[in-house]
């Protein structure tokens, strides 16, 4: 008795239950019909059926009475009412059931496109143990106050973000950072709520808990981003909001108007748009859902919908095309040096020891540099500071776009382009430009290093191609992305190697701020719909420009996130072709839902006012094409 | 005060109005929202006079089931 009132109050096992048991009712009504047992029991088992499964309808239609709202469920509970007043058991059985039916089934199948979140959501962690005047206390995680610190044993997940204070650990970050691989986390360490503890203990200080937590603003930035409608849907939404009254009355003044009671109570029944509502908000949930699963985060509906036109994309080279972690590849020296007092020995790949000259060309240049903060002498000064301390240069002077001048002791240092030392008076040999242009063409941003006039040698950094950059590309034009360009500020020489090696349509160099997104508006000027990818702050104003905003997620800044329609969670740049992919595909499941749905609403208006269709066939219809609409979406959530 | 519901058994737009209305209704409640293509039920309430579970319980009674979460 006590699980039969749990069932009733639970509105899905009591809706679950109704519809089971007025379909039984139906089957047995036909069977004594038409087939064995007591003909004289089909028509009050019909009735029996319309009944029970009306009895949900019904009080369904109440609430929403008394919420003063005008529901479907009225409507279909004044047609069923009709059918049976007239008569029609079998049509009010069949309504009922069949809405019932439709309802459980839509509502499942619906959850199914909810549920990529539900992996991130089921990622949040139940508990949390916090240590309390010296005692383990179990707590919900965001009952966790900042700067307490809680434990997080083995197997199990940390529960806040925060910094680890005690303890080492191999942890698993995939669900926030995109890192597939395990990360090991030592005092000092940062960590994310959502993460996993693979083996070891960690106390973790708490920084951010609940609702601040990392884990749980990827999941509001991706519901944020479902929720958001598509333009088609708001005027969708307009037409829903006349279409239910309109229906009301169309079906009031047919009634008064022919006296056929039937066709009125039919009208009743599709009276709800059904498909057309729900057509294109389960693409975009689905399609976000499954890029979000695939560390692409996309900002909302509108943005998918222009990503999956975009027929330019434009890259940024230093930081997007490249790693953006400069090093230092080669040392070339070109004459003896003074010997710098103590230093220790670097060896080259083969093992043998570099030649002293060599040495002395990356000493020199790094006490140069050790002051700098442009972003080649990080890798000079670091690749020097392996042969021994790098002291601090005098005094510096930058001059902008050519290089760096400093003193040391009774030294002259200089660092920088041909153009540097022609300033500077040092003449450049034959053999210093041809080694230059060597290096230039392999890519490697180089420098010439001279020492009180003489130059000693030259310096090759390279910013090297992203594993996957190549691939990306051919699989961006795979999906039909036509034009494909890089956009820097680098040099010809260094940038044409690398575009070489992506495989890029078109290379523009040298390019200041304001140059690209000058480049960005010309594309979009010649009908292109214009992709831009990029991470630093420089590339903000073009990815607000272009029509759809790429950045690259762990990479990128604050500002690029912020403006840009797409994420890539990863700095994976396989995730571009894809998600143009995933938001081509995610179109046409809108397109296809939306010729469905009109196809079905005019065709059951038509139908029912030429009479062909009575109750029991429109809710059918009705039914089946909004199932086939949320099936298409979930189709989505394994493309 | 901000309270936070999910529920999974949403099925057709039309059900957001009927929320949004019957937690409305509730003496204490000053906004109700419901996103349907995510479950999510955001309501802004004081809650001297109408707590979380009453939330829940305004939900069921217009027909679905919904819990009080976090995020």
């Amino acid at each position: 008795m006590r699980h039969l009132k749990r069932l009733w109050r639970d509105p899905a096992r009591r809706r679950l239950a109704l519809t089971v048991s007025s379909g039984a009712l139906i089957g047995a009504s036909l069977m004594a019909g038409h087939g064995p047992g007591p003909e004289a029991a089909a028509y009050p088992l019909m009735v029996a059926a319309a009944l029970v499964a009306g009895s949900d309808i019904a009080s369904r239609a109440w609430s929403s009475l008394r919420a003063r709202h005008v529901g479907i469920e009225l409507l279909v509970t004044i047609a069923a009412g009709g059918a049976l007043f007239i008569g029609e058991a079998w049509e009010a059985a069949a309504v009922t059931f069949l809405f019932l039916l439709g309802a459980t089934l839509e509502a499942h199948t619906m959850e199914r496109t909810r549920r990529t979140l539900r992996g991130l959501l089921e990622l949040a962690p139940e508990s949390a143990v916090v240590l309390r005047g010296g005692r383990q206390v179990e707590v919900p995680p965001q009952a966790v106050a900042r700067g307490e610190v809680v434990i997080v044993r083995p197997g199990a997940t940390i529960p806040v973000d925060g910094v680890v204070v005690g303890g080492r650990a191999s942890v698993d970050e995939h669900a926030v950072t995109g890192e597939s691989l395990a990360v090991e986390k030592g005092t000092g360490a940062p960590v994310y709520a959502g993460a996993i503890v693979q083996d070891g203990l960690l106390r973790v200080q708490a920084e951010g808990v609940g609702a601040e937590t990392t884990l749980a603003r990827i999941i509001r930035r991706v519901e944020e981003a479902q929720e958001e409608r598509v333009p088609v849907q708001r005027f969708i939404d307009r037409f829903a909001r006349w279409y239910t009254p309109a229906i009301i009355g169309l079906s009031a003044a047919a009634g008064a108007l022919t006296g056929d009671v039937r066709l009125a109570l039919t009208l009743l029944v599709i009276g709800c748009p059904g498909a057309l509502v729900i057509a294109a908000p389960v693409a975009v949930v689905a399609g976000i859902g499954r890029a979000a699963q695939r560390g692409i985060l996309i900002k909302g509906g509108a943005h998918l919908e222009r990503a999956g036109e975009i027929t330019a994309l434009a890259l940024d080279k230093t930081g997007t095309l490249t790693e953006g972690r400069p090093r230092l590849t080669e040392v070339v020296a070109l004459s003896p040096a003074p010997a710098f007092a103590g230093g220790g020995a670097l060896t080259g790949a083969d093992g043998s020891p570099w030649g002293a000259a060599r040495q002395e060309v990356l000493r020199w240049a790094a006490v140069a540099e050790s002051g700098s903060e442009h972003p080649l002498a990080r890798p000079i000064v670091e690749a020097a500071a392996e042969l021994g301390p790098v002291p601090q240069a005098e005094d510096a002077r930058i001059s902008a776009g050519r290089g760096i001048t400093a003193t040391y002791g009774d030294h002259t240092i200089a660092v920088g382009t041909p153009g540097l030392m022609e300033e500077l008076g040092i003449e450049v040999s034959g053999e210093a430009r041809a080694v230059l242009e060597r290096l230039r063409r392999g890519g490697r941003t180089a420098v010439l290093v001279a020492l009180d006039g003489l130059i000693l040698g030259v310096l090759g950094v390279a910013d090297t191609l992203r594993a996957g950059a190549r691939g990306a590309v051919e699989g961006l034009r795979r999906v039909g992305v036509r034009r494909i360009e890089m956009l820097t500020g680098d040099n010809l020489q260094t940038a044409r190697a690398i575009a070489g090696a992506a495989g890029v349509d078109a290379l523009h160099t040298e390019l200041l701020p304001d140059e690209k997104l000058a480049r960005i508006r010309e594309l979009r000027r010649e009908g292109h719909v214009v992709a831009m990818v990029g991470d630093g702050i420089n590339d903000a104003p073009a990815l607000a420009a272009a029509d759809v905003g790429i950045a690259m997620g762990a990479a990128g800044t604050d500002v690029a996130i912020e403006t840009a329609s797409v994420a890539l969670m990863g700095d994976d740049l396989g995730r571009l072709p894809e998600a143009v992919r995933l938001s081509r595909a995610t179109l046409r499941v809108i397109r296809q839902n939306l010729a469905v749905a009109l196809l079905t609403v005019t065709g059951l208006l038509l139908g029912v006012l030429a009479g062909h269709v009575d109750m029991a066939g429109g809710m059918l219809v009705h039914q089946l094409s909004v199932l086939l609409v949320v099936l298409n979406g979930v189709r989505l959530l394994r493309a | 005060m901000k309270t936070l519901l999910r529920s999974n058994e949403l099925s057709c737009p039309s059900c957001i109005k009927k929320i949004e209305r019957s937690l409305k209704a509730l003496d204490g409640v000053s906004e109700a929202t419901v996103h349907f293509t995510t479950g999510r039920i955001e309501v802004e309430h004081d809650p001297e006079r109408v707590g979380p579970e009453a939330l829940v319980e305004a939900v069921r009674s217009a027909g679905y089931n919904s819990r009080v979460a976090p995020f």
